[in-house]
Parts: structure tokens; sequence; C-alpha cells
């Protein structure tokens, strides 16, 4: 009986993943990109000079939707704030020490990622990641280092009232200087920054410190995340 | 043209490869290859921007939560209080008969085994709040919490008592020996005057050491050892009969046993 299920479902995956490759294949356009702007949008970001399209697109002309992008992972923090403020405090168990692989591989490879997320977070307007990609980065080496000095060491270092503050407050600054132009119905005041000249670090208006403000709030999120967990739940 | 399709057709096959693993780890694995094949089939449609965030995330930073996540319910937790020839360390390394079965039942479920030493009237606590799964180390269940679920004694045991010399504190009731058995011996070197229940194990061990100086009294006991199982680890309790009562037909429990008994 278990045989026969287990034949049914590997029947059922392949034919699943036959049409998949089918629709796939037959349906994506393999040309190369569209040479010419014929999308309103692209014609907008075009004029605020910046070099990265996407970026222009989702941190100028379309910055509300990721304005609620950057609320979904605040909500996220929030949530984890709340269900494990709900198990209470706790002392961890003796902790079994990480290997020597993992301690020396960190210490080796954290000031590269960090650097590699900075580095993407500064470059949003001229080469492709931006604020997002850059904070994940960054917070998946801090991860990598919260895990090789273990839990006492991270919670004596990092300071959780300090990045609890500072995380809310980049996440007031963005909405402030978002909403604020639209509320006074004064559009200059949306692009403070003038654009620049293209390809240079300094350009692009405010795409930049949006995307400086939005690798911030995510990187910060991401050690108060860490910090909590080792908090309330004695590991990380 | 030739990359895009052949990524294409890879990304059903690497999550099937995902779906059918049964350890978790190598599923986990499965789903980091998905995404990198993700990301590369989103950077060769023009779109470089997608691609970095998918990586970043799927492949970097959700592997990492999960491997976290697993880290924890992949492990086998016994508190054991540490009992020569049934559980101990020797040198870098744990033997003893109870080891070899909490060993075996490990492979069975496909845990990691973590043995963490305490004093034995500890392991009762940690038990009941869920910081161990299950308890050894020469454990006699009578007195224990009606929730702490248990198995069939495995090896069977009898009572003893040492007394002596001369002056000694009157015995309480309670769990046959309480404490480090390390002290006891300790005690025992030193003659200074102890009064104790002991079960079979321990007192074996204490019996490396001269006893003239004590008075020892035997007691016949129904009693045996068995494992203590956490009361939120019901499934254990299952997998742990299966495997005892394995062992006692094919015989390799009274093999295990005089390996490490006599």
């Amino acid at each position: 009986m278990k045989r026969k299920k287990t034949v049914l479902l590997g029947i059922a995956a392949v034919t699943l993943s036959a049409c998949f490759c089918a629709v796939a294949i037959l349906g994506f356009d393999f040309r190369g990109p569209r040479t010419e702007p014929i999308d309103p949008w692209i014609v907008a970001a075009e004029a605020l000079g910046t070099q990265n399209i996407i970026s222009a697109i989702y941190l100028n002309v379309r910055l509300f939707d990721t304005i609620i992008e950057v609320l979904v992972f605040a909500i996220a923090a929030l949530g984890v704030r709340y269900y494990l403020t709900a198990r209470g405090r706790r002392r961890e168990a003796d902790a079994i020490p990480e290997s020597r692989v993992v301690r020396v591989a960190a210490d080796v490879l954290l000031p590269p990622i960090v650097l590699l997320g900075i580095y993407i977070v500064l470059h949003g307007h001229l080469s492709p990641g931006g604020g997002f990609a850059g904070g994940v980065i960054a917070g998946t080496g801090l991860l990598l280092a919260a895990i090789a000095l273990g839990t006492e060491t991270v919670r004596s270092r990092i300071s959780s009232s300090v990045l609890e503050w500072v995380e809310w407050a980049v996440l007031c600054g963005i909405i402030v200087l978002a909403v604020v132009p639209v509320t006074l119905s004064r559009p200059a005041l949306a692009n403070p920054i003038g654009p620049g000249t293209m390809g240079r670090l300094l350009s692009g208006g405010t795409t930049l410190l949006y995307s400086m403000l939005i690798g911030v709030k995510v990187f910060v999120g991401s050690w108060v995340i860490v910090r909590r967990f080792i908090d309330h739940r004695g590991e990380i | 043209m030739i990359a895009r399709i052949v990524l294409l057709v890879l990304l059903p096959i690497t999550a099937g490869f995902a779906l059918i693993q049964r350890r978790r780890l190598y599923a986990i694995i499965g789903m980091a290859l998905f995404s990198l094949l993700l990301a590369s089939v989103f950077f060769l449609e023009h779109a470089p921007d997608v691609a970095i965030t998918e990586a970043a995330v799927g492949a970097a930073l959700v592997t990492f939560v999960y491997v976290l996540a697993i880290r924890k319910t992949g492990r086998l937790t016994v508190a054991a209080s540490e009992v020569p020839s049934l559980i101990e360390r020797v040198g870098g390394r744990i033997t003893g008969l109870e080891w070899e079965i909490l060993d075996r039942l490990a492979r069975r479920v496909g845990l990691d085994l973590v043995v963490q030493f305490m004093p034995v009237e500890e392991i009762e606590g940690a038990l009941l709040r869920g910081d161990a799964d299950l308890g050894a180390g020469g454990m006699i269940l009578d007195g224990f919490n009606q929730r702490i679920l248990r198995c069939e004694p495995h090896l069977p045991t009898a009572r003893f008592t040492v007394r002596g010399p001369s002056e000694a504190p009157p015995i309480e009731e309670g769990p046959p020996m309480a404490g480090y058995l390390a002290d006891l011996v300790e005690a025992v070197r030193q003659r200074e005057p102890v009064h104790v229940r002991l079960d079979l194990a321990r007192f074996l061990a204490l019996s490396r050491n001269a006893l003239d100086a004590y008075a020892v009294l035997r007691h016949e006991d129904e009693a045996g050892y068995a494992f203590a199982i956490a009361p939120s680890r019901s499934d254990l309790q299952s997998h742990l009969a299966a495997l005892l009562d394995r062992l006692r037909e094919t015989g390799e429990l009274n093999r295990l046993i005089e390996r490490h008994l006599r």
C-alpha cells in the first residue's frame, strides 16, 4: 500500500515537472531586453539621474511599495519580540561550544561579508543590489559571528535597548522622509538632493539616502532578532 | 538559451530531490541549491537585483535559519548521572551498558545523542522542564513524578545498605542515592562515616575500594533499572520499548550486560 502510494506520488511529480518545463520553455521570452523605454515609469526614473533604473523605480517613483515592504520586516521583528517576551527570559544551560572550524571560519569570513553588505548598500543606485540585499547579507554575517562567538559574548557585547531605538528611529526616518512631502503637498521636498552626475557615488538624488536607511534598518533588525532569541530561548 | 533551458529543467528536479530526503539537513541543502538555481534563472532573465536578493535571502539567510531551527530538534538530550559500567566518561568518550542502548536508540530515530551529566536529584526536574528528553544512569523510578513516562526495566538490580564505621548519620527515606557517586567514593576512600542505600551498579563501583570498615546489608528488591522519559516525548517511549524488545529477542541485551557488568 505504501509502495503504491509512492509510485503514484512519483508519477504525479514527474507529470507536473514535465508540464512545468514545457510551459516554461515554450512560454519564456528568450529574446534580449527591450531597448526602447516604452514604460512611463522608466521614463520618469531616467530623469532622476540614477544609473540603476530598478533602484530609481522602487526607491523614488514607487517609494510607497518599498515602505510597505520595510513595514513588513518591522512587523516580523515585532512579532518575534511579542511572542518571545511571552515565554519569559531564560538563562541558558551548558552551551555546547561550536567546533573549531566554525569559529576560525567566522573569524576569517566576517569582515569580508560585512564589507560586501555595506558595499552593496552604498552602490544600490549604481549596480544591482540595493538596501534589502545588502542589509540581508550583512545580517547573515552577523548571524555567523553570533553562532561562532557563543551566546555569552553576544549577550554582553550587543546592547539590546540601543539597537531597538536605532531600528525604530530609522523606520520613522524613512516614513517621515517619504510621507512629509505628500502631506504638505510640496513635491519639491520629495527630492531635496539633486540628481548629480550619473555614475558617481554621490548621485541619483535621494536614492542613495533611502538605500542606506533601508540597509541599516534590515541590518539592525536582524541584530535585534538574534539578541531576542538569545535572551528568551537561551540559545540562538 | 541552452543555459536557460537547462536551469529551468533542473529546478523541479532539485525541488523533487529536496522533497524525498529522509534527513532534514539534506532537505535544507536541497532547498539552498534550488534557491541558487532560481537566482541564476533570474540573472539570465536580466533581473540582477532580484537575483542578488534571492541568493542572499534564499540560499544564505533562510538556510541558516533552518539549520539553526533543527539544531535543537535534531538532538536527543539525555540527563544522566555518572555510574560506572552503566554510563560513564572514560577518557574523552562515554561508555557503558546504558550508553550503548541509548546510542542504538538515537541511531534508530535518526537524531544526535547528547549526554549531560548531573546529580541524580536534578534529573527529574530536568525531564519535567523539558531540558532533557531521557534520563539514564542506573535509575530506579519508584519515587518519581507520575507524569514521567517509563519503559520496562532493562536490568534487574538489588539494593544494598552501606553503613559505618560506628557512628553514622541516620538514613532518610528517599531515592537510593543523592549527589554524585564520585563524592561517595571519595568519602569511602577517606573512611568517613556514611550511611547510604545503593543499587547494584553503584555498589559495584563503590566496592572497587576497600569496604572492610563498613557493614553491608543486601536486600532483595523487585526493582530494575529503567530509562525515564520526559512527558513531552511519548514518541520516544514506543521507540525505546520496541528497541528493548528487539534486543531481548536477539539476545543482544544479555551480551551487552555480560560485556559491561562482569
